[in-house]
């Protein structure tokens, strides 16, 4: 029998059980992904770690879909893309079931934070205008939960309303604010704002653009000095378009997984071995909450990972290196 | 006689004897190079075969006269530290080459991946009589405290400053030391048409060394698609592989992205320890060649986007518009002269 969403989400299960269904499931229902198994020779599997990552370009190139007889595939319609620069190629991500990714994003988000508690602000362009972004979803989902019609998307090139902090503050809930990274650094070069002190800024990421580069400190500490908050109370969220769940950091770089998906990092030259703790290479993810797609990615990303299982991400792998003649200093 | 008659005299002797296939300090070499498997014997005596038709063919002389080396003209008194790279057998020969014929005093830093091959030449020619000094080792701090006026190494722009930083904590360079860089990963070969001997000079061209060097063929353009060729591709390589075999195995990446193509339905030719993919990405792992379909706009498309990663772009007679290109034939049998990175060393050792 197929294992249902609720299923996926329930703590009870141990995650090792739901990962070996739902590769069965997808290995068996998705074509993209049976043929990556079988070129790979993949046999019978008897541990999550030996279930294979299937590279995250897949989604540039073709669909990626898991469907059984009985899932509702593409009757939602929904399709998430990846952000992209003109004449780049997207991903796409198909999305047959999006209450999968609703319950993903509530109950990710009540697993690290008393998401009843929060308004939900979003300095980040609304729904209407991106109705592709996982992200700006995954804020409209959040807002449109939310019970004191004090959530919304802000306005952008805006600095932020005083009127309407001071109705946040008065409601008695705290403020969870939403933000890129250069797009919160832009809201306070428009004019310094501190919120109230027990607000979370969370940040999305966006750390490069054609303009500007900063390091994640860096850019954490402009935060909390610019909305007058400590650095703890600045968090961050990982995710992407290819992805149904999140990671959220709030211990400086280390990031922290829903429990229904786990990291681990890999050797480049071997995707199918995972690093010593501390040691760089790419980022695997395995999501369970991508039930319809492909739960099993290996990402472009570089990372490390400690002990405990939380993760920091290092920007993007670069093979450069890889071919060609090269002069070494440890090698040669 | 003047400087120059005599230097190349000198060269030219010491390069004829080290070739020599009864020279016992090179066969000696070869032997220790393959005991301890570090190339195979068909690469080396194919790399070999190579220099010594280089030399029967007066290539050093042309060589000289093509960088205007002179009398006047050479770089004797510079201090030149080479660091060369070990991804082929004597892959820094061309370098140890132009850098004794400039005139310039050559302190080489070998590669602990060939250290006897080039080792023995270099033993050699110290021995002819040159008015230079010609010193090498495979540890650069013996280079301490050398204050080189020239640097040359091969690396990738991101190693760049690991190397400065290291030379320069052991004051193996002068402050002002220029320093000659090589970021050329791979090679181009268009193909307009198709036929047996084109086959064995495109399988040559991608398979010798295991594909390694900036000179070997990483992407190919093709009028036509590989699914088209593939069958008479895949004998040649296999007819290759009899006659030399694949001395290193890929890691398991290359495994790795024929799976990933056979899940996506790219077209490729797998053949376990090598991989061609139809591919316009920019080809960052050995053992891997791309193959795009395209025309000579494709050629220029794609050597503008790959930049200096781009040595050599091959064709079979064709010349195409605003780019320099070599006869497919040559990618693994360059004149003695070829320009690294678009660089003749001797010419920019004696500006």
């Amino acid at each position: 029998m197929m294992i249902t969403p609720e299923e996926i989400f329930d703590t009870g299960i141990p995650f090792e059980k739901k990962a070996l269904e739902v590769f069965e499931f997808q290995r068996n229902n998705n074509p993209v992904y049976q043929r990556f198994c079988q070129a790979l020779g993949i046999g019978e599997i008897h541990s999550a770690s030996e279930i294979p990552l299937l590279p995250i370009q897949a989604f540039k190139e073709i669909e990626v879909l898991t469907a059984s007889e009985n899932s509702k595939s593409k009757t939602q319609n929904l399709e998430f893309q990846s952000s992209g620069t003109s004449g780049m190629s997207r991903s796409r991500h198909l999305v047959p079931d999006p209450e999968v990714y609703r319950q993903s994003i509530i109950r990710g988000m009540k697993h690290f934070y008393e998401l009843d508690d929060y308004v939900i602000w979003a300095y980040t362009p609304g729904y209407i205008e991106n109705p592709n972004s996982s992200l700006i979803w995954m804020l409209n989902a959040l807002i449109e939960r939310e019970t004191s019609g004090l959530s919304r998307f802000l306005d952008l090139d805006q600095p932020i309303d005083h009127k309407e902090l001071d109705k946040v503050q008065k409601s008695e809930k705290k403020l969870m604010l939403f933000g890129a990274a250069f797009g919160l650094l832009d809201m306070l070069e428009k004019g310094e704002t501190k919120l109230p002190k027990d607000s979370v800024i969370l940040e999305t990421g966006g750390m490069k653009t054609h303009r500007r580069e900063i390091t994640k400190a860096a850019l954490h500490e402009k935060l909390a000095s610019g909305f007058g908050l400590p650095k703890s109370q600045v968090h961050s969220e990982y995710g992407m378009a290819e992805l149904l769940s999140q990671a959220y950091s709030r211990e400086g770089e280390w990031f922290e997984c829903v429990p229904w998906m786990k990291v681990s990092i890999r050797n480049p030259k071997n995707p199918m071995e995972e690093v010593e703790y501390g040691e760089e290479g790419l980022i695997g993810v395995m999501d369970l909450a991508n039930l319809y797609s492909c739960s099993f990615i290996l990402t472009g990303d570089k990372g490390l990972q400690r002990d405990d299982g939380k993760f920091q991400v290092l920007g993007r792998w670069n093979p450069e290196n890889l071919r060609g003649c090269n002069f070494l200093i440890d090698q040669d | 006689m003047s400087w120059l008659k005599k230097h190349i005299e000198c060269v030219r002797q010491a390069a004829d004897k080290w070739l020599n296939p009864e020279n016992n300090v090179l066969q000696e070499a070869i032997r220790k190079t393959g005991d301890e498997g570090l190339f195979s014997r068909q690469d080396i005596e194919f790399q070999l075969s190579v220099l010594r038709e280089n030399i029967q063919n007066n290539e050093i002389e042309q060589w000289v006269e093509r960088a205007g080396l002179s009398d006047q003209k050479n770089a004797k008194d510079n201090k030149v530290l080479c660091l060369h790279a070990g991804n082929l057998p004597l892959v820094g020969f061309q370098t140890a080459l132009g850098t004794i014929l400039s005139g310039a005093d050559y302190y080489g830093k070998l590669s602990r991946k060939d250290p006897y091959l080039l080792g023995s030449f270099l033993d050699g020619i110290s021995k002819a009589g040159l008015d230079q000094h010609i010193q090498y080792t495979t540890d650069l701090s013996d280079f301490k405290g050398l204050q080189a006026d020239k640097v040359i190494f091969a690396g990738s722009e991101e190693s760049v400053p690991d190397v400065k930083a290291k030379v320069t904590d052991l004051n193996a360079t002068k402050d002002e030391a220029k320093y000659i860089i090589r970021t050329a990963k791979f090679s181009i070969a268009y193909l307009e048409d198709w036929n047996e001997s084109i086959n064995q000079e495109l399988v040559q061209a991608m398979l010798r060394y295991g594909g390694k060097g900036c000179r070997s063929v990483a992407v190919i353009v093709a009028d036509f698609g590989l699914e088209e060729v593939k069958e008479e591709l895949e004998e040649a390589i296999r007819r290759f592989w009899s006659e030399n075999p694949q001395h290193l195995k890929p890691a398991p990446d290359v495994r790795y992205q024929y799976a990933y193509n056979e899940a996506v339905q790219r077209k490729q030719l797998w053949l376990k320890n090598f991989l061609i993919q139809e591919s316009e990405d920019l080809p960052d792992t050995d053992f891997t060649v791309n193959w795009v379909q395209g025309g000579d706009e494709k050629v220029s498309k794609l050597k503008t986007k790959f930049g200096r990663k781009v040595q050599s772009v091959y064709t079979t007679g064709k010349e195409i518009a605003g780019i320099e290109t070599e006869d497919l034939s040559t990618a693994q049998r360059p004149n003695l002269w070829w320009k690294p990175d678009g660089v003749d060393v001797i010419e920019r050792l004696i500006k």
